[in-house]
C-alpha cells in the first residue's frame, strides 16, 4: 500500500496481532493496569461480605427467631424477611429505626455541612484572625472517638430530674436543667455526630476553597454581579463535589454509627442490628442489607450528579490568585472569638474534663470542686502498681502499668499504620485512575466498588469478615491480619475520594506536557503529581490513620477487648470506668497530634492541609 | 454505572442462594471429647491434675470467658500443677469478650475439627442452652468431687456453676424516700436505673423468670401486702394483662408479673453498665433514686466527700421489706467439644469449683457465691464477707455486710434463673416484652 495511493484498498492486520496490539495499547497507560487489577481486587473483597451477609439472612441460627418459627436448628428458610417486614414487631424493630437513622444521617450532614463549610469559608477565605490555631483545633472532635463527644453532651446537660442520672455539669453549678429532647434522642445525635463530622467537611471543602483561583470571583464583581449569585453560579458549583463527598462520608458514618446514638438512647438500625443480633440474627442481617441498599441510593445520586460534563478544574498550572475577603477590623476578632469559643466546647473543653476526670476518686466524683478539698483527688489511676480491687480499681493497674493499656496502644498504633500505607496507596492509585478514565465505565466500575464499604455500616462489615474469616480453614478472629485487611477495604475510600478529588482539579495538560517530553510514569508521579496535590493525597493517608486509632463499630465483633486501644475505651466507658476511659483518650489525641506534627514538619503537609495557612 | 451496581449486586445475590442451597447439614456423633469428659467425671482432681500435665506440659491453653479473672485464675492453676510435676509449664491466654460475643466466638470456633478454645466460662443460660448445648458446641463435665459435696449424680447436672452472682435492689438513702415493697419500684414516677435489657441479656432473662409460677406468685404475695391506695394504682395494669398472661400460657399468678415487667420496662432508665449506676447511687446528690444492679460493685467504691458506700441501702436488707429483692444468675463452666487440651480443661474446672485456692480469684470480693459448699464455706472464713462493711469491729458500712448465699435465696428472695425456662419462654414472653415502648425511646 503506498501513501500516495488512498483509493487503495486496507487490508487488515490479522486477528491475533490486532488483539496484541490493542493489549499493548491497553498496558502502556498505567491508570489501565491499576484499574484492572484494582477491580479485580476489590470486586472480591466487597462482594464477599455481602454475600456472607445476604446469605446469613436465610440461615437458621439455633436458639433464634428463625429457628423457633421453623422449628428446625439448621438449614435455610426466607421467615427472617416474612417475620421482620410483616410481625407485630415490624415498627419497632424495621420502620422506627429505619426513619430515625434517615433523619439522624441527614441531619448530622446539614450541621457538618453547614458548620465545617462556614469554617472553611473563613478560615480559607477571609481574612479570620487566629486562623492557623482555630484550623488546628477544628480538627479535634474527628480525632477523638466519636462517643467522647456523646459522654462529654451527657455530663453537660444530664440532670437528676430530666434524665434520672448524675447531675451533670450545668445543672450542678447553675440548676439548669435541659429538657428530655435536647440530653436524649434525636437532636444530641444529630449534633455530637454532625461536629464529630464537620472536620470531614471543613477538609474537602477547605482544600478546593483554598486552592480556588479567585479571577472568576473578580471578573464577576468587576462585572457587578451580586455576591448571592456569585456565591451560588460560581463559589458553590466548583466546591460542589466537596459537598457531595462531605455528604457521601458523612451520610455513610452516621448511618452506620453504633456508638453515638446508643450513648444518647435513639434507636436507628446500626443500634437496633446490635440489639437484635443475638435472637434476631437473620433479621438482623437484613437490616445491614438495607443500610447498605441507603449507601447505593446515595451513591447513585452522587454519580449522576457529577455525571455531567462540566469541569471542576481549580488548578490549571496557569497563573491563579487567592485574595481574602476583608472581615473588617472589629469582625475579624469578634468571628474569630465566637469561633474560638465554640471549638472551646467542642474541641478543648473534652480534654480538660478528660484530664480531670483521671485524679477523680470515683468516676464523675467532682467533690474537690466545691469542698475545695484536695484530698479528694487522687492518682491511684495513674500511679497504682498492683493489682487491687478495694479503692475502685476493678482489679487494674494504674494507666502507667496497665499492660492491656500498653498492649492495646502497641496493636493500634500497628493497625493503624498498616491500614493507612494500604488504603492510602490504594485509594490514591485509585482516585489518579479513575480522574484519567473519566468517561469509562470499568472506572466508574471501580470508583464505585471501591467506595461500597464505606457505605456499608461497619457493624456489618465487621460481622460479615468475622462470618468469611472464621471458619473450618482460616480462622483470624482477634488477629491484627484481619483487622488490617478489614481496615484498608473500608477505608480506600478515604484515600480514592480525596485522590479523586483532588486529581479531578488538576489539568490534564501539566501531566500531558510530561509525557510529551517522555518522562516515564513513575517520574510524573513522584514529581510532579503528588507534589501538586500532596496535601490531599497525604490527607488520604491521614484519615485512615487517624480513623483506624479509633474506630470502634468495624473492630468491636473482630478482636476483644485490650486488642486494640478503641474496643479497651469502651470497655472502660461501659463499665464507667471513666479514668480509664478518658485517659486511653488523652494518649489517643497526644499520638495524633505527635503524628500531624511529625508530618508537617517532614512533609509541609498536615491532617488540615496547612488551610489556615 | 448503574447497570454495574446492578450486576455486582446480583452476583451476591445468586452467590449467596447457591451457598445456601449447597451447604449440607450434618447430624453430631459423640465427639472424643465427651468420651474424656465421661471417662473424667469419674476421677479425681490429683488424678485429673496428672492427666494435665501429661496432655498440656509446654503447650498453649487458651480459655474464653464473661469474667476477665480467668485470668488470674488460671496461673495458681499452674502453680498447683507444679506442686505435683515441678517442671510443668504451661502458657495462656484468656480472652473476655464483651456483651455477646462470645457465642459468636464460640459458634465460629466449633466449626474447626480442633478449636482454639479448650474451655469456656460463660452466662446467659438462655442462650447457652438453645444455642451451645442443644448443637453440641460445649460439653458439661461434673468434677467428681463437686458432685459428692454438692450430693448430685453427674448426669443429673446439665450446667456445671462455677458461682452465682446477685443483681440487687439498692437505693440512695440520703432523702425520706423508702422502698418497702418489690412494687414500689413500679410505682408512679420511678425510674429504676438498670442495664438495658438489650445490651445485657442475661437482665431480659431475670423478667423472663418472673413469669415462672414460683416467682409470679412471690409478686402476687407483695402485692397482697401493698395498702388499698397503692392497689388501686396497679389493679387496672393486672386487670389488663390477664388475656395476654393467658395468651402466653402462663399460670394463675402470670398477670402479677405481666404487670411488674410492662410498668419496670416502660418506666426504667437504661445505663450502660452496673458499674456507672452504682456510681450514680452511692453519690450524696442522687437523693431518691434507685436501680437493680449487680451487688458486688459496692466492693470498688472510693469514699469521698461526695461518695459514700453510706449514702446505698440494700433493700431487701430492710427488716419489713416485701417480695423480690433481686436476681440471681450463674457462671457456668463448659468444656468445648471440640477442645484441644480436653484433660487440662477438666482439670482446671475441678480445681476453679472445687478447691478455695481455684475459687479465690472470684472469692475474695464479696458478691459471688461457690457452687460448691464446702468451697464456699472455706472462703467465708477466710475473707468474712459477712462483716464486709465492719471497720474496727464495728459495721461502718451496712451495705457491704453481704449475708451470703443462703440468705439471699430463701430470706431475700432472690429470683434464680433456670436456664431452660428462660429459653422456653424466650419466644413468647420474649417477644411481648419487645412490643413494650422503654422509657427512653
Amino acid at each position: 500500500m503506498s501513501y500516495s495511493d488512498p483509493m487503495a484498498k486496507a487490508v487488515p492486520a490479522p486477528r491475533h496481532k490486532r488483539f496484541w496490539n490493542q493489549v499493548k495499547t491497553f498496558t502502556s497507560k498505567p491508570y489501565n493496569i491499576i484499574l484492572l487489577l484494582l477491580g479485580v481486587i476489590l470486586t472480591i473483597s466487597t462482594v464477599a461480605p455481602i454475600v456472607a451477609i445476604v446469605h446469613d439472612t436465610f440461615q437458621i441460627h439455633p436458639g433464634t427467631i428463625d429457628a423457633h418459627l421453623t422449628g428446625r436448628t439448621s438449614g435455610y428458610t426466607v421467615v427472617n424477611y416474612v417475620d421482620l417486614f410483616t410481625s407485630k414487631l415490624a415498627r419497632a424493630n424495621l420502620w422506627m429505626p429505619m426513619l430515625n437513622t434517615l433523619y439522624l444521617s441527614i441531619g448530622s450532614c446539614l450541621v457538618a455541612v453547614v458548620f465545617g463549610g462556614m469554617f472553611a469559608f473563613f478560615i480559607t477565605r477571609t481574612n479570620l484572625a487566629w486562623r492557623k490555631y482555630l484550623s488546628s483545633i477544628f480538627i479535634f472532635p474527628y480525632i477523638m472517638p466519636q462517643w467522647t463527644l456523646a459522654v462529654v453532651w451527657r455530663n453537660l446537660f444530664d440532670s437528676r430530674a430530666v434524665t434520672r442520672t448524675a447531675n451533670g455539669l450545668l445543672a450542678t453549678l447553675f440548676g439548669t436543667q435541659m429538657p428530655m429532647w435536647w440530653c436524649r434522642g434525636m437532636f444530641p445525635s444529630m449534633m455530637v455526630l454532625g461536629l464529630h463530622y464537620a472536620p470531614f467537611a471543613y477538609i474537602l471543602i477547605g482544600g478546593i476553597l483554598r486552592n480556588m483561583d479567585s479571577n472568576l470571583e473578580e471578573a464577576a464583581m468587576i462585572l457587578d454581579t451580586p455576591r448571592w449569585k456569585m456565591i451560588t453560579r460560581i463559589s458553590l458549583p466548583m466546591i460542589k463535589p466537596a459537598i457531595l463527598s462531605t455528604i457521601l462520608l458523612v451520610f455513610g458514618s452516621s448511618m452506620g454509627s453504633y456508638p453515638v446514638p446508643h450513648y444518647l438512647n435513639l434507636t436507628t438500625l446500626a443500634t437496633k442490628y446490635v440489639s437484635l443480633n443475638s435472637r434476631f440474627t437473620g433479621q438482623a442481617s437484613i437490616l445491614a442489607i438495607i443500610m447498605m441498599i441507603f449507601g447505593i441510593v446515595i451513591m447513585g445520586m452522587n454519580i449522576m450528579s457529577t455525571k455531567s460534563r462540566k469541569s471542576y478544574t481549580t488548578v490549571t498550572g496557569k497563573s491563579g490568585q487567592i485574595s481574602r475577603q476583608n472581615l473588617g477590623r472589629v469582625g475579624k476578632y469578634a468571628i474569630a472569638l465566637v469561633l474560638v469559643i465554640l471549638t472551646f466546647f467542642t474541641s478543648i473543653f473534652p480534654i480538660i474534663s478528660f484530664a480531670f476526670e483521671t485524679f477523680l476518686p470515683n468516676p464523675g466524683d467532682y467533690s474537690f470542686l466545691y469542698t475545695g478539698n484536695l484530698d479528694n483527688l487522687t492518682t491511684k489511676w495513674w500511679a497504682t502498681s498492683e493489682n487491687i480491687t478495694e479503692n475502685g480499681m476493678y482489679g487494674q493497674k494504674g494507666i502507667l502499668y496497665n499492660e492491656t493499656i500498653w498492649r492495646a496502644f502497641k496493636g493500634t498504633i500497628v493497625v493503624a499504620l498498616a491500614c493507612s500505607l494500604l488504603a492510602g496507596t490504594i485509594g490514591t492509585l485509585i482516585g489518579y485512575a479513575v480522574a484519567k478514565q473519566r468517561r469509562s465505565p470499568w472506572a466508574n466500575y471501580v470508583n464505585s466498588v471501591a467506595f461500597l464499604p464505606y457505605l456499608m455500616p461497619s457493624i456489618a462489615v465487621g460481622a460479615a469478615f468475622f462470618i468469611l474469616f472464621s471458619n473450618e480453614r482460616i480462622n483470624l478472629f482477634n488477629t491484627y491480619t484481619l483487622l488490617i485487611i478489614v481496615g484498608t477495604v473500608k477505608y480506600i475510600p478515604f484515600a480514592s475520594r480525596s485522590a479523586l478529588n483532588s486529581m479531578l482539579q488538576l489539568s490534564g495538560e501539566i501531566e500531558e506536557a510530561a509525557i510529551i517530553q517522555d518522562v516515564p510514569w513513575i517520574k510524573r508521579m513522584s514529581r510532579i503529581i503528588i507534589p501538586i496535590q500532596k496535601s490531599a493525597i497525604i490527607s488520604g493517608y491521614l484519615l485512615p490513620f487517624m480513623t483506624c486509632l479509633r474506630e470502634l463499630s468495624l473492630f468491636m465483633l473482630l478482636c476483644v477487648q485490650g486488642f486494640i486501644l478503641s474496643t479497651t475505651l469502651d470497655y472502660f466507658d461501659e463499665m464507667g470506668l471513666y479514668a480509664f476511659s478518658s485517659g486511653i483518650n488523652l494518649l489517643l489525641v497526644v499520638t495524633l497530634l505527635i503524628v500531624n506534627g511529625l508530618i508537617n514538619k517532614v512533609t509541609g503537609a498536615s491532617l488540615d492541609k496547612g488551610i489556615g495557612g | 454505572m448503574k447497570k454495574s451496581l446492578s450486576f455486582l449486586l446480583s452476583i451476591c445475590l445468586v452467590l449467596s442462594l447457591v451457598l445456601a442451597a449447597a451447604s449440607p447439614v450434618f447430624a453430631k456423633e459423640d465427639s472424643e471429647v465427651a468420651k474424656i469428659i465421661a471417662e473424667a467425671q469419674g476421677m479425681t482432681l490429683e488424678e485429673l491434675a496428672k492427666k494435665a500435665i501429661e496432655e498440656s506440659n509446654g503447650a498453649m491453653f487458651y480459655g474464653v470467658g464473661n469474667s476477665s479473672r480467668g485470668k488470674t485464675a488460671l496461673p495458681l492453676f499452674i502453680d498447683y500443677l507444679k506442686t505435683i510435676d515441678p517442671d510443668y509449664n504451661m502458657e495462656f491466654e484468656w480472652q473476655q469478650p464483651k456483651n455477646n460475643k462470645i457465642f459468636d466466638q464460640l459458634t465460629a470456633d466449633s466449626l474447626k475439627e480442633t478449636g482454639t478454645f479448650a474451655m469456656t466460662l460463660i452466662q446467659d443460660g438462655n442462650q447457652i442452652q438453645s444455642k451451645m448445648v442443644e448443637p453440641g458446641i460445649l460439653d458439661t463435665f461434673v468434677p467428681m468431687e463437686w458432685a459428692e459435696q454438692n450430693d448430685v449424680k453427674a448426669e443429673d447436672v446439665k450446667f456445671l456453676p462455677l458461682q452465682t452472682l446477685n443483681k440487687v435492689f439498692m437505693f440512695n438513702n440520703t432523702g425520706d424516700k423508702t422502698y418497702k415493697n418489690v412494687w414500689d419500684f413500679v410505682a408512679e414516677g420511678e425510674h429504676g436505673l438498670y442495664m438495658d435489657i438489650d445490651s445485657e441479656i442475661v437482665g431480659k432473662n431475670f423478667l423472663y423468670m418472673l413469669t415462672e409460677d414460683k416467682y409470679a406468685g412471690w409478686l402476687h404475695e407483695a402485692f397482697d401486702k401493698l395498702d388499698d391506695e397503692q392497689k388501686a394504682y396497679f389493679e387496672p395494669v393486672i386487670e389488663e394483662m390477664q388475656t395476654d398472661a393467658e395468651d402466653l400460657g402462663l399460670g394463675e399468678d402470670g398477670a402479677y408479673a405481666l404487670a411488674w415487667i410492662k410498668l419496670w420496662v416502660e418506666s426504667y432508665s437504661e445505663q450502660t453498665d452496673d458499674g456507672p449506676i452504682c456510681n450514680i447511687l452511692v453519690d450524696k446528690s442522687a437523693t431518691d433514686q434507685f436501680g437493680l444492679l449487680v451487688y458486688s460493685k459496692l466492693r470498688s467504691v472510693e469514699e469521698s466527700d461526695s461518695v459514700s458506700v453510706k449514702n446505698i441501702e440494700v433493700a431487701a436488707y430492710q427488716d419489713d421489706f416485701e417480695g423480690i429483692g433481686g436476681y440471681g444468675y450463674c457462671h457456668y463452666l463448659f468444656v468445648t467439644d471440640n477442645s484441644p487440651l480436653p484433660w487440662t480443661a477438666c482439670a482446671f474446672i475441678a480445681y476453679m469449683t472445687c478447691t478455695e485456692d481455684g475459687f479465690s480469684a472470684w472469692g475474695k470480693d464479696m458478691g459471688g457465691y461457690s457452687s460448691n459448699p464446702d468451697v464456699a464455706e472455706k472462703i467465708e472464713e477466710t475473707y468474712q464477707h459477712a462483716k464486709g462493711g465492719y471497720v474496727d469491729d464495728e459495721s461502718v458500712f451496712e451495705a457491704k455486710n453481704d449475708r451470703g448465699y443462703e440468705w439471699w435465696t430463701e430470706e431475700g428472695k432472690l429470683v434464680l434463673e433456670d436456664p431452660e425456662y428462660c429459653s422456653s419462654v424466650a419466644f413468647t414472653v420474649g417477644s411481648w416484652i419487645e412490643l413494650l415502648t422503654k422509657y427512653t425511646e
